[in-house]
C-alpha cells in the first residue's frame, strides 16, 4: 500500500487560497472550519519588512500525537488507506484533546460560534444528524472516516481527500493533475492549485515525483522537533516558520 | 489499635445543617441548580457547543477548569482524609468522614460539568471501555477516577458502619489513598504531557496538582466544617475545635505557601525562558490581566500572610475568610492555568495577530454554577442524613486535650459541644 504524502513547494505558491476554497467546496466546511489554510503574515520592518504565507492542511504525521491522545481511538492513522489520519465521527466523543495534541492547528470543532454572520447553519438546517444540510453535497460521506458534513459535536480534520484518493490505481506513483488517467483521483488542494505548487505521491515508492522533489530541493516538515514527523513535506524559502509574536510587539522581535 | 464493637459504635453530632438553616439551604442550592440546570440543557439543546464561547483555536475553556478545579479539590480532600485513616494522624479522625464524603461529592459534581461540556458525552461510556485506547491519558483518567469513585464509596460505606480500624477499612483506605495519587497525578499528566504546549508541559506538573489540590480541599473542608457548626465554633465537639486551633490551620498556611512558591518557581521559569509560548503567557496573558494578579495577592499571598500570625489563624472569622478567599483564588489559577496553554496561536499569521483571547460565555458560567450548586445539595443532604461529623467514639468522648485523642491541647471543652440527635 502507498503512503501518500504531499509537497508544498513556497517558491510557486502566490497564496492565492483556490486551495482553501477548492477544499471547502470538496468537503463542505463551514467558514473558519478550514482543513487547509493559507497563513498569511510578515517578518521584519521597513525596508526589509517581507510579506509571507504558508499554506497549510494537516500533515497526516507519521507518529501523530492526536492519535495517541484519543481515549476512543476514534482518530486513527490508517495504514491501509496511505497511512491517512481519519476521525471515526461514530466514535469521537468530543473531548477535544487531539486538537489540544495536535502541533499544526489543523483541527476543527465546527460546533462553535460563526466566524461570520449570518450563520450559514440556519440557512441550510440540520437534516439526518448532520451539522448542517446545504443543497450540495460531497455524495461520497463516510462517517467512519471523517468525510462528509460532521455531526454536531466532533472533531474534523482534512483526509487527503480520501473519496477521492482511494480510486487511484493501485501502485500508481503519483497522482498529478496533468495526468488525464488519474486526475479524478487528485486531492481538490493539489488538483485545483494555479501555480502547480503542490505534488501527491507515494511516499514509499523511491520513483515518485514527491520523492525525488524532497531529495533534491531539500524539502522540509514543519515543526519537526515535536517528532510528528508529518507526510507533508515543504520546498523553497518560507518553510522555516518564524515564532509567533503579537502584532502589537512586532518591532520588539 | 484494636476496638471492641462497643468502642466501635459512634455518636451523632448535633450541626446547625440538620436544622431549617440546613432546608433553607438546601432549597435556595437547589432552585440555584435547577434553574442553572435548566439554561444549560436549554441552550445546549437549542444552540449546542456554539452558546460555549470556546472554538477550534482555543478549544478548552471554563467548563474544562470547572473540573479540573473540581477534580483536584476532590483529590486533596481523599489525601486530607488518608492523614488519619492510612497515616495515623489522629487528631484528623474527626474530618475524616466529612472528607471522604466531599471528595466524593465534589468529584461527582464536577464529571457533572465535564459531562455538560463534552461533544457526545453518552458514546463515551462505551467508546472509552469498548476501544482501550491505553495510549491516551484520558482513558486512564476515566479508570482512575472511576476506581477513585469507587473506592471512596466504599470507604464511606464502611465510615457510615462504624468500622474507623478494622482491617478491610485500613485496606480500603490504602486504595484510596492510592487512587487518589493515581486520578490526580494522571490528571496532571493530561497536561504536563503536552510538549507541543510548552506552558504545561512539565514532568513535575502531578507534584503540583497534589499541592494545589489538597490546598483547595483544606479550604473547601474549613468552609464547610463551619457551615455545619452556624460559624461557631462552640458547637463543635472538642476533637473537633482542637483541631481547628491546632494542626489544621497550620497545615493550612503551609499550603497556600507551597502554593506560593510553586507559583512563584513556575513564573520565575516562564519569565527567564525566551520560548514566546511560554514567555508570552506569563508576561502578555497572565501578569497583564488585573484579574489574575488580584487572584494572586488576595487569593493567596493575603491570606497566606494571615494565617502566619498564630493569633490571626485561629480565629472563626479569619479561618472562614482564608477558605473562601483560597476557594476564589485557587478557581482563578485553575481557570488561568488551562485558558493560558492556549492563548498563543501554534502559528503566526492565524488570522490572530495577538493572544488568543477567551471570556467565558453565560452557558459556560452556568455549568460552573450547576456545578457548585450540585456540590451544595449532596453535601446538604449529607449533612441531614449520614451523620458527616462522626468520628471514632473514644475520640468523640474524651475531653479536649485528652491523649487518647491524639489532639494538641486545646481551650476547655465546650459545654453542649455533644449532642445527640435525636
Amino acid at each position: 500500500m502507498a503512503k501518500w504524502g504531499m509537497v508544498i513547494d513556497l517558491d510557486k505558491c502566490t497564496g492565492c487560497q483556490a486551495c482553501t476554497t477548492a477544499c471547502s467546496m470538496e468537503n463542505n466546511t463551514l467558514p473558519g472550519e478550514s482543513w487547509q489554510d493559507v497563513l498569511f503574515y510578515h517578518e521584519g520592518e521597513y525596508p526589509s519588512a517581507q510579506m509571507k504565507w504558508l499554506p497549510r492542511p494537516c500533515m497526516q504525521c507519521e507518529n501523530p500525537s492526536c492519535v495517541h491522545v484519543c481515549p476512543t481511538r476514534a482518530t486513527y492513522k490508517d495504514p491501509d488507506a496511505g497511512g491517512i489520519v481519519f476521525v471515526d465521527w461514530n466514535k469521537c466523543i468530543g473531548c477535544k484533546y487531539c486538537m489540544i495534541a495536535c502541533p499544526y492547528g489543523v483541527r476543527f470543532y465546527a460546533d462553535e460560534k460563526p466566524l461570520i454572520e449570518p450563520d450559514i447553519r440556519e440557512a441550510y438546517p440540520s437534516e439526518n444528524g448532520q451539522l448542517w444540510s446545504p443543497p450540495y453535497q460531497n455524495p461520497d460521506e463516510d462517517w467512519q472516516r471523517g468525510i462528509g458534513i460532521q455531526p454536531p459535536g466532533v472533531v474534523s480534520k482534512c483526509t487527503f481527500c480520501y473519496h477521492k484518493v482511494k480510486h487511484a490505481p493501485e501502485g500508481v506513483a503519483d497522482l498529478d493533475e496533468d495526468n488525464p488517467e488519474v486526475k479524478e483521483y487528485v486531492p481538490a488542494c493539489v488538483r485545483t492549485c494555479a501555480p502547480k505548487a503542490r505534488y501527491f505521491g507515494d511516499l514509499d515508492n523511491p520513483e515518485s515525483q514527491v520523492n525525488q522533489l524532497i531529495g533534491d530541493r531539500h524539502g522540509v516538515r514543519l515543526k519537526d522537533h515535536t517528532g510528528n514527523r508529518p507526510q507533508v513535506y515543504y520546498l523553497g524559502a518560507g518553510a522555516g516558520v518564524p515564532a509567533f509574536t503579537p502584532a502589537d510587539r512586532e518591532h520588539d522581535a | 489499635m484494636n476496638m471492641s464493637m462497643k468502642d466501635r459504635k459512634t455518636r451523632t453530632q448535633a450541626n446547625v445543617l440538620q436544622g431549617p438553616l440546613g432546608w433553607g439551604l438546601l432549597v435556595a442550592s437547589g432552585i440555584v441548580l435547577l434553574a442553572s440546570l435548566a439554561f444549560a440543557l436549554i441552550q445546549l439543546m437549542v444552540n449546542g457547543h456554539t452558546s460555549f464561547n470556546t472554538g477550534s483555536t482555543l478549544p478548552w475553556g471554563q467548563p474544562i477548569a470547572t473540573y479540573l478545579y473540581f477534580a483536584l479539590a476532590s483529590s486533596g480532600l481523599g489525601l486530607i482524609a488518608s492523614l488519619p485513616l492510612v497515616f495515623g494522624f489522629k487528631q484528623y479522625y474527626p474530618v475524616a468522614k466529612r472528607c471522604i464524603f466531599l471528595a466524593f461529592i465534589v468529584l461527582i459534581s464536577g464529571m457533572a460539568v465535564l459531562a455538560l461540556e463534552l461533544g457526545n458525552v453518552f458514546r463515551m461510556l462505551w467508546a472509552i471501555p469498548l476501544n482501550l485506547q491505553v495510549q491516551s491519558a484520558m482513558f486512564w483518567m476515566g479508570v482512575f477516577y472511576a476506581l477513585d469513585l469507587l473506592f471512596l464509596l466504599w470507604k464511606f460505606s464502611k465510615l457510615q458502619g462504624g468500622e474507623w480500624d478494622s482491617k478491610t477499612a485500613k485496606q480500603v483506605g490504602i486504595a484510596s489513598f492510592i487512587g487518589v495519587l493515581l486520578a490526580s497525578g494522571n490528571l496532571a499528566l493530561i497536561f504536563g504531557m503536552m510538549s507541543m504546549r510548552p506552558f504545561w508541559f512539565d514532568a513535575l506538573l502531578p507534584i503540583y496538582f497534589y499541592f494545589t489540590g489538597v490546598t483547595s480541599g483544606v479550604a473547601a473542608l474549613v468552609f464547610f466544617i463551619y457551615l455545619a457548626h452556624g460559624f461557631q465554633r462552640e458547637r463543635m465537639p472538642p476533637a473537633l475545635k482542637a483541631l481547628l486551633t491546632g494542626a489544621l490551620p497550620k497545615l493550612f498556611a503551609a499550603l497556600i505557601g507551597g502554593t506560593l512558591l510553586f507559583i512563584t518557581v513556575r513564573a520565575i521559569t516562564g519569565l527567564y525562558s525566551n520560548n514566546p509560548e511560554i514567555n508570552l503567557v506569563w508576561t502578555d496573558y497572565l501578569f497583564a490581566s488585573p484579574l489574575y494578579n488580584a487572584s494572586l495577592l488576595l487569593g493567596l499571598l493575603l491570606p497566606f500572610v494571615v494565617m502566619l500570625s498564630a493569633s490571626l489563624r485561629n480565629s472563626v472569622g479569619v479561618q472562614v475568610l482564608v477558605a473562601c478567599l483560597v476557594f476564589l483564588g485557587l478557581f482563578a489559577e485553575r481557570f488561568y492555568f488551562v485558558v493560558g496553554g492556549q492563548v498563543v496561536p501554534m502559528f503566526r499569521g492565524t488570522w490572530e495577530p495577538g493572544l488568543i483571547s477567551y471570556t467565558p460565555s453565560t452557558t459556560e458560567w452556568s455549568l460552573t454554577f450547576i456545578g457548585i450548586s450540585l456540590c451544595f445539595v449532596l453535601y446538604l443532604l449529607g449533612e441531614k442524613f449520614l451523620n458527616l461529623g462522626d468520628m471514632p467514639r473514644h475520640m468523640a468522648e474524651a475531653p479536649a486535650g485528652a491523649p487518647a485523642a491524639g489532639a494538641p491541647a486545646a481551650g476547655a471543652p465546650a459545654a453542649g459541644a455533644q449532642a445527640n440527635t435525636a
